[in-house]
């Protein structure tokens, strides 16, 4: 499953989700969504947007990838966007192969390229502003 | 029948620095690169975010020389940030 959701995400679905009596491992990354306190003002939560379906598209790309580079016989990963408060997941990717290694190695790939591909941006919210995080655009004085 | 347009999504730091989630642009088939200056002088507050910014034509990335038709959307892309 590739997907974009603008609530909770069910880790737990995700992962009952995964198994398999042919894999011996499930590799699950999950994001969530850290506050960097600063002198005078703090972050309130974090907000996200998305370019979908192109989203949605590259999240997909990123399985297949995967399939082509590991024995990977289930992927799934899903993206929050909207606001996410202060620990909560913002995404979460989940893995199951045979064994242990390319569970690991595939799950780690997967928050590295979202990282560089998928066209989802992050503002955080502060008590006296914003920011685009990878921008430094903002509100905030 | 009226000439189609070329449809711009503005996207994060590019929407609030373009006042605009979205606009429409009155061009011939042109590139890219060919209608950056049409974009900057209706959105000037975009001209200092141009070296980071990324570019889709129809929902794929898209270099400078690509071409742009009546119709296609473009998408102007900041540094993305999601996990």
């Amino acid at each position: 499953m590739f997907t974009i959701v603008d609530e909770t995400i069910d880790v737990g679905a995700l992962v009952a989700a995964a198994q398999r009596p042919d894999c011996g491992a499930i590799s699950t990354f999950v994001g969530t969504t850290r506050i960097d306190e600063s002198s005078g003002a703090s972050v309130e939560y974090l907000e996200y947007e998305a370019y979908r379906p192109m989203a949605d598209r590259k999240l997909e790309e990123i399985g297949a990838e995967i399939q082509e580079r590991w024995d990977a016989r289930h992927v799934s990963i899903v993206h929050r966007i909207g606001r996410v408060d202060p620990g909560e997941a913002s995404v979460a990717i989940v893995v199951a192969s045979p064994r242990r290694g390319p569970a690991f190695e595939a799950s780690r790939y997967a928050i590295e390229r979202i990282k560089e591909v998928v066209p989802i941006w992050k503002r955080e919210v502060w008590s006296d502003g914003y920011v685009w995080v990878g921008s430094q655009i903002g509100t905030r004085p | 029948m009226t000439q189609k347009s070329i449809k711009v999504l503005f996207f994060g730091a590019a929407a609030d620095r373009a006042g605009t989630r979205e606009s429409e642009l009155s061009s011939e088939a042109s590139t890219l690169d060919g209608i950056w200056p049409l974009l900057e002088e209706r959105h000037p507050g975009l001209s200092p975010m141009r070296n980071t910014l990324a570019f889709a034509v129809n929902g794929e990335y898209a270099r400078g020389g690509d071409t742009v038709s009546p119709g296609d959307e473009v998408a102007v892309l900041p540094p993305v940030s999601g996990g």
